[in-house]
């Protein structure tokens, strides 16, 4: 039996010295304020990907695995693990002497339970992450052995904090954990315990004196606070009394101009594991978008670099393919596909809708539709403005429409009362945990938010998407998913418009907020603050 | 006291009133808590999606909805906010202090110096001190208070570093005692002074043109043929009459006063019920809504009792029964 084996503990220890080697260049103590923003509903990261939760929980719950900056895999609460042959068997090794808030121990219990109990059930992506484990046993307190289907390669991208977070099965067993109080007082294994949520004002966490890494965290505390303005939070984060605001809380434009200042930068680290990526979703079952040209035409039109220098301040990259090119480093991105460019062609565009038999009638109109935009602020706005004379000379006449959440949310996954729609998905780290929800005909699931809302099925594009999600083979893997994106860049159901970068805005005196692939939704153990 | 009973027993369908229309007129509203929710967790079964209907109440009809939710506000059950999974009672009492603390610091502010400033115009009619003030009070009213508060916070904050930008306490040190009161009180400078602006200019304004309206009546020429010094028949005779709109004026924002102040309250991050109500529109947290416009209505019911009492105090010919 070859086993892939990978000890987790030597790396883990090296990290440790390292971190002990250099500790006199950090100052312990200290409280950092940070920017959440909106004001979480609750911090059931277990229940919710919310983004707002994802700011606070993960400093709160461990996962079994961290990931660095290269994506590698860093040991948290699993020490190591190990793939049998088939990849249809996975073992946890996990870490002795966790302990919870409360003082409870951490065990294989515990993660049997959070998987099989909470996540697979209740977590929104759980039941996609998870789908493949049948069972998990516990053959003794430190190990957790997870029995596959088939193997699942995408599921060890999916155990971060934020993620997968493990919740303490004795708080939780014999209750609905939609229904727990483990939602507004959480207890976990990680850097930071909760302490006090004052409604409207801020979540305090304090430093976890029992926390599994020698001498960390750093701070002695963190407080999210919740500021609803945007200038006002750009003015909070100038006069430093918040030193720290991720995923677009200090809006672009205020953030080019902090950059600029001294004391403060800019960074777009911390977002390769979320992924995010702008995009236009056609409703497919109707007319004008339910035929392939149109679609192809749109994307011909719009010129990605021209929305994101004057949309977005130069924060993106232009998309070429259903892929974001972050998946190059798994091999699975296809470069050099049709239909993708950069910057708008307006004449291949009419070719392609004249080809189609798409004529224009008097007013030089071809079609007529309404554009919604996703109410997630004034930049989509401007970005549905940009679109509406970017498809204009085609032929392709637009009313914008810009509606609250629950009724956007409604229209366009409910009602699929719609035609073409700007959206944002996150890619995350595989594309079976991110991307396959687009295109699967299993995923035309009425009511759901953020699935196949175009109602676009292939019966090719599905048995691919199944291979590709099995494959453990890397190789064959880059093959399957290689087609994936040629069907997809000449059907474009959904049309990727920019690789999006979100923009973290700190203090300079903040240290080693970054060292995490989560970033934000990173432990923050690590955090100091220079004196 | 039977004047008061009588209208204490007046208000009772008044206030069910309000909150059968509200009840229907928050129903008009596409979309429900569970959209919001699952739309923020990024994605979620319909199986989940209707057992949290189930769970929110929200699968009853409409009837069935607004009869429970009366037989609860008739024992002072606000019900429960499942969005921020708190009885909405705890939430409203949360963001009640800041709320009123903002509001009453603002109201003593702007009727205070509304009051003077309208006196002292009034005094110097058509002088350069009432063109002035008028002037002032035309600025300040016509000025957004989005763009009053983000320009003090520019120049008082981030310019003289004389007052934190947001929020109402310091974070980072979490003071105790007298400490932490002033360190609200510290907090609360800037947001009263860019709410007061706005009232300020009524109350000056209203002051102004109702002290003059005074100063032409019949009895200001009686007691001047009677010889009464000029600074008393200004102080003694008209001002109290010339206040009476202003109580008015006063009353109705009282009233308001559970409601906050969405954009002080969102420029200067002050956790107030004004935002709390805004956010909850948009959440369609009905309970925490239909809460706060109840806690809003029983206010203004109060509210204009007592303005109607105060009235008869201040001017003994107006009778309240």
């Amino acid at each position: 039996m070859n086993f892939r084996t990978w000890v987790g503990a030597a790396l883990c220890a090296a990290g440790l010295a390292a971190g002990a080697g250099s500790a006199t260049a950090q100052t312990a103590g200290g409280t950092l304020v940070y920017i959440v923003q909106p004001e979480p509903p609750s911090l059931a990261s277990f229940l919710s990907t919310s983004g707002p939760i994802g700011l606070v929980a993960p400093k709160i719950y461990d996962g079994l695995f961290d990931y660095d900056n290269d994506l590698n895999i860093v040991p948290a609460l699993a020490e190591s693990y190990e793939v049998s042959d088939d990849g249809k068997t996975v073992t946890f090794k996990l870490r002795e002497g966790v302990t919870w808030h409360d003082g409870a121990p951490f065990t294989s219990a515990d993660v049997q339970f959070t998987v099989m109990e909470v996540l697979k059930k209740v977590h929104p992506r759980g039941p996609n992450s998870f789908r493949e484990v049948m069972s998990i046993d516990t053959p003794d307190d430190y190990t957790a052995v997870f029995n596959l289907e088939n193997p699942a390669p995408y599921m060890l991208r999916a155990l971060s904090g934020y993620e997968s977070p493990i919740v303490p099965k004795h708080l939780l067993e014999g209750q609905d954990p939609r229904n727990s109080d483990l939602a507004t007082n959480p207890v976990g294994t990680g850097a930071y315990k909760f302490t006090e949520w004052r409604k409207g004002q801020y979540v305090r966490l304090d430093k976890n004196e029992n926390y599994w890494k020698d001498g960390l965290p750093y701070l002695d505390r963190i407080v999210g606070r919740f500021i609803p303005d945007a200038s006002t939070r750009t003015a909070a984060m100038e006069n430093s009394e918040v030193m720290y605001g991720a995923y677009g809380a200090i809006p672009n434009i205020d953030a080019v101009r902090l950059r600029d200042m001294d004391g403060f930068s800019v960074t777009t680290d911390g977002y390769s594991m979320i992924n995010p990526m702008a995009l236009i979703e056609f409703n497919t079952k109707e007319s004008p978008f339910d035929q392939a040209a149109i679609r192809q035409a749109v994307s011909l039109a719009i010129d990605r670099e021209f929305l994101i220098e004057n949309i977005w301040f130069g924060y993106g990259k232009p998309a070429t393919s259903a892929l974001s090119t972050n998946f190059s480093a798994t091999g699975l991105y296809k470069a050099g596909l049709p239909n993708y460019p950069a910057n708008a062609d307006v004449d291949a565009a009419i070719k392609v809708l004249e080809d189609a038999g798409i004529t224009a009638d008097g007013d030089g109109v071809r079609a007529r539709a309404v554009l919604d935009l996703i109410p997630y602020g004034e930049d989509w706005r401007r970005a549905g403005e940009y679109m509406k004379q970017a498809l204009a000379p085609i032929g392709i006449e637009l009313d914008l429409r810009y509606e609250d959440v629950p009724t956007w949310l409604k229209r366009v996954y409910a009602d699929y009362d719609f035609q073409i729609n700007v959206n944002y998905f996150y890619q995350l780290p595989d594309p079976v945990l991110g991307v396959h929800r687009h295109y699967g005909s299993d995923q035309i699931r009425q009511g759901t938010h953020f699935v196949n809302s175009s109602r676009y099925s292939n019966p090719e594009l599905d048995a691919l998407l199944a291979a590709g999600a099995q494959e453990a083979d890397a190789a064959k893997r880059s093959e399957i998913y290689g087609q994936i994106q040629e069907i997809l860049a000449e059907d474009m159901p959904v049309v990727n418009l920019f690789e999006m970068q979100f923009l973290t805005v700190y203090n300079d005196k903040l240290k080693d907020h970054a060292t995490s692939a989560l970033g934000a939704y990173g432990p923050f153990e690590r955090v100091w603050i220079e004196e | 006291m039977r004047y008061v009973v009588k209208r204490l027993l007046q208000a009772i369908p008044i206030v069910l009133a309000i909150i059968i229309l509200n009840f229907f007129l928050l129903q008009l509203a596409e979309g429900d808590a569970v959209d919001v929710l699952a739309g923020e967790a990024g994605s979620a079964t319909p199986e989940y999606m209707a057992e949290l209907r189930a769970k929110f109440g929200l699968d009853k009809p409409l009837p069935v909805q607004l009869a429970i939710y009366l037989k609860n506000v008739m024992v002072l059950d606000l019900g429960y906010s499942f969005r921020h999974e708190m009885p909405v009672s705890e939430l409203i009492f949360d963001r009640l202090f800041a709320t009123v603390l903002l509001m009453t610091s603002t109201i003593l502010l702007a009727v205070g110096f509304g009051v003077l400033l309208g006196l002292v115009a009034a005094m110097g009619l058509n002088t350069w001190r009432d063109t002035a003030i008028s002037i002032f009070a035309l600025i300040t009213y016509a000025t957004p208070l989005f763009w009053v508060g983000l320009m003090l916070i520019v120049v008082f904050s981030l310019n003289l570093g004389w007052f934190p930008t947001s929020g109402m306490e310091n974070f980072a040190m979490f003071y105790e005692g007298w400490d932490r009161v002033k360190d609200i009180a510290h907090h609360l400078v800037l947001p009263t002074i860019t709410l007061s602006l706005f009232y300020l200019a009524l109350y000056t304004r209203l002051m102004r043109a109702s002290m003059l309206e005074q100063a032409g009546q019949d009895y200001v020429t009686t007691a001047r043929a009677k010889g009464v010094t000029e600074n008393r028949i200004m102080f003694v005779h008209v001002l109290r009459n010339a206040l009476l709109p202003v109580v008015t004026m006063a009353g109705v924002q009282v009233g308001a006063l559970i409601g906050g102040s969405v954009i002080v309250e969102s420029v200067f991050a002050w956790p107030g019920l004004g935002m709390l109500a805004f956010e909850a529109l948009f959440s369609r947290d009905l309970n925490l809504l239909l809460g706060i416009f109840f806690l809003s209505a029983l206010l203004v019911v109060a509210v204009n009792l007592v303005v109607d009492i105060v009235y008869s105090s201040l001017d003994p010919r107006i009778e309240v029964d």
